[in-house]
């Protein structure tokens, strides 16, 4: 009997949703216009935009102006980061705080920033994956332009301390970004109880297309440009906007936060399922960040005398589908920075396999990674130790 | 019944990608996979970093070839073992061949690691060389044959090996893939440059990879090989076997570099009577038959595409051997190979340590 694949990778993408397809489909056909033209075509399409940007706002608890569409994630991180910083340098504030386990679009844009004069400051991580709250205090001071820590990590899936950041960092005067792409839809958000600045959500993480994301910019925080051209979402992201994208993840905002409790109860039995079938067969296996609170679609598993290449390889030609750290551009694995920050051994970083779960994830997938895995890596340790 | 599943090592080159497409036609379950080995970062900012381009084209074949395609990243282990070894054997005034040493550790061991991870029960590349009864042969197309670099591989890999494009000349390979229509990469050019030098400028990794003080790159003398210093070197490690580039001229007959010795930091010179040699020593010697006997006649190649040369065993002592050729050859390279072959079958081969003066040759007075 031929098994189904199964898809544990929804960290990574999720399918477009088919009621975000059906909502977006019009701005590929009759509802063409441009957001900036005059005329009825271009009212048509401000007019969606403007719904979507508020429809964004309201899943967030936010003010429409405060909606920035980007391209996504990584731009949004960049335009948080490199604008914030651009913005307050002048004002003497000269340090970013971040943690050493953000994703690379973070670490790449403080790197940016240090570049042009900043002094980076990382976050010491506990072994359990979240910040010393001791580095906190220390590093969150005066000199502070902008802090950023992520909501969810994208490898572990631990929960960040992010509103004791805020409030540390908000009381020091510096301005707080948090990547929730993660977060959204697993960790309550609301831009009105909650003191961050910046934001950032990626469509694709949940049933948007990928391509679009949006920046929250809390009213009255101003932040440089990246891009310089149109004067399109007040200039701060010139360019003709992405109508149909918009659209579309204003929908699958929607629903995700409808679904919201029933989906995480679901996938978190499932996860919980997937660490306990394994542990069962595999009783050295490491599960990451097991200590600290954690998202429930996220299990990061490192078997001892495995190396996940092999194992990510045997998975998906037995038709699994998961991931190890960072790939790099082309396609190979590098070893998690991630890991590496909270203390993991080497050789356990490099053995390391993610597993995400969502909305493709059922009980038929469990199961059959409860089977294949165990032995996958029974074989794998066998081959070790027969070399 | 199930496909036997095999794991192709890709470069995105036409041997490899033709290498695939014949293993799919004859009904193998093929998995591609293209090994990254070095990343050049941002020191090279013409080429992509990590050989991207090779990876594209291995990841478009692969599609095309309705394939699985990964890449297996093997730096950590091929800088160690091919890297690190192709800087030391230039400090120690030799000229390294990496590509065996790749293949020996590399490819046909690391390699074959991830094809036990998947249990695939063959791997296979784009050589040109064959294995026939368990037995390493020569590609059919004697120009491109690469049994020159194959010899150290262990013998028990052989029964799990098949080199689909050793049965075939480089014509009848592009042929192949443009019948295929692999055009993609149908027409790509040969690469004959070290893979991890960039350039063919081999000095440049030495420079990054040793101390600024490294003895290797250091001003040396440069002696006749009775001792007498004719001039200055700005490091031996510049220099190998054979060589004219960098040598004084004005002695009558064109001078070569004979010998490089790294204690001296001397480059020795000589005509082209001293370059020459009538035996060698060779060490680690790798045997993918049983092994030779003492007496044996033999062919030996000591260069890539060099002619096959006649020559006896003389000497055999643990995994050192000692041959006796039967007309003297020009330029026996320390850290070049030399391989031996029964006819078309390879028996073995080893490093080059040392090359022996012809008997009837002038001695060497300050040897």
């Amino acid at each position: 009997m031929a098994n189904s694949p199964v898809y544990l990778d929804h960290a990574a993408t999720t399918p477009v949703r088919e009621e975000v397809f059906e909502a977006m489909k019009p701005f590929y056909g009759p509802r063409f216009g441009n957001p900036s033209s005059t005329h009825r075509w271009g009212r048509d399409a401000r007019a969606a935009l403007d719904e979507a940007r508020e429809r964004v706002g309201r899943c967030l608890g936010a003010r429409p102006d405060e909606i920035c569409f980007t391209s996504g994630g990584t731009e949004a991180d960049n335009l948080a980061i490199l604008g914030a910083w651009r913005a307050l340098k002048a004002k003497g504030r000269k340090a970013v705080v971040t943690t050493p386990i953000e994703h690379k679009a973070i670490l790449g844009a403080v790197h940016q920033a240090a570049h042009e004069g900043a002094e980076e400051r990382f976050l010491v991580m506990t072994a359990d994956g979240v910040p010393d709250s001791a580095s906190l205090d220390l590093l969150v001071d005066d000199d502070v332009a902008v802090c950023s820590m992520m909501w969810v990590n994208n490898e572990i899936g631990t929960i960040q301390p992010v509103p004791e950041l805020a409030a540390k960092a908000k009381a020091r005067g510096a301005l707080v970004h948090t990547d929730a792409v993660q977060a959204f839809g697993k960790v309550p958000i609301d831009a009105q109880k909650q003191q961050f600045d910046f934001l950032t959500i990626s469509g694709h993480k949940f049933g948007a297309p990928k391509g679009i994301g949006a920046l929250f910019i809390r009213r009255g925080v101003h932040v440089e440009p990246l891009m310089h051209g149109g004067t399109q979402d007040r200039g701060r992201r010139p360019g003709t906007e992405n109508v149909a994208a918009a659209v579309g993840l204003a929908r699958a905002a929607e629903l995700t936060l409808a679904e919201c409790e029933a989906h995480c109860a679901r996938i978190q039995k499932l996860r919980d399922r997937l660490e306990t079938g394994i542990l069962a067969k595999v009783p050295d296996a490491v599960i990451h960040g097991r200590g600290a609170p954690r998202a429930p679609h996220i299990t990061n598993v490192s078997v001892p005398g495995t190396d996940s290449e092999s194992l990510l390889m045997a998975l998906d030609l037995r038709g699994i589908a998961a991931s190890g750290g960072s790939a790099c551009q082309s396609g190979s694995i590098e070893p998690s920075h991630v890991l590496s920050a909270i203390g993991v051994r080497p050789d356990l970083a490099s053995a390391a396999v993610r597993m995400s779960l969502g909305v493709l994830s059922t009980d038929q997938c469990i199961d059959r990674v409860i089977e294949v895995f165990p032995a996958l890596v029974a074989k794998a340790r066998q081959l070790a130790t027969a070399h | 019944m199930t496909k036997e599943r095999v794991l192709v090592a890709m470069s995105g080159g036409v041997d490899s990608s033709v290498a695939a497409a014949l293993l799919v036609e004859q009904g193998y379950d093929v998995v591609g996979a293209t090994m990254k080995l070095f990343c050049h970062g941002e020191d090279v900012p013409d080429r992509p970093c990590c050989s991207l381009d090779s990876v594209n084209d291995a990841r478009r074949v692969c599609e095309q070839l309705g394939i699985p395609h990964y890449v297996l990243n093997l730096e950590s282990r091929f800088g160690h073992d091919v890297v690190d070894n192709f800087v030391d054997e230039y400090s120690r005034g030799r000229t390294p061949i990496p590509c065996v040493r790749c293949n020996t550790f590399t490819k046909f061991r690391d390699f074959l690691r991830k094809a036990d991870a998947i249990d695939a029960q063959w791997i296979a590349t784009g050589h040109y060389a064959r294995v026939v009864t368990g037995e390493l042969r020569r590609g059919v197309d004697e120009n491109k044959d690469q049994t020159y670099f194959l010899w150290g591989i262990d013998r028990s890999v052989l029964s799990r090996m098949i080199l689909p494009v050793g049965d075939l000349d480089k014509a009848r390979t592009r042929a192949r893939a443009h019948a295929m229509g692999l055009e993609v990469i149908a027409e790509k050019p040969e690469s004959q440059e070290i893979c991890f030098v960039p350039d063919g400028d081999y000095t440049r990794i030495l420079e990054q990879r040793l101390p600024p003080d490294a003895p290797s790159l250091a001003r040396g003398p440069i002696i006749t090989s009775s001792g007498v210093v004719v001039g200055e070197h700005n490091g031996f490690a510049r220099y190998t076997i054979g060589q004219r580039r960098g040598v004084p001229g004005g002695f009558g007959s064109p001078m070569y570099v004979i010998a490089i010795r790294p204690q001296q930091r001397a480059v020795v010179i000589g005509t082209r009577d001293e370059l020459l040699g009538n035996g060698l020593i060779a060490g680690e010697v790798n045997w993918l038959t049983d092994p030779a006997r003492l007496g044996d006649r033999v062919s030996v190649r000591v260069r890539h595409r060099a002619p096959l040369a006649r020559a006896e065993i003389v000497r055999l002592d643990g995994d050192e051997l000692e041959i006796a050729l039967d007309e003297p050859i020009s330029a026996i390279t320390p850290g070049q190979s030399v391989v031996l072959y029964d006819g078309q079958r390879v028996l073995g081969g080893g490093f080059i340590e040392s090359a022996r003066q012809h008997r009837n040759s002038l001695p060497v007075l300050a040897a």
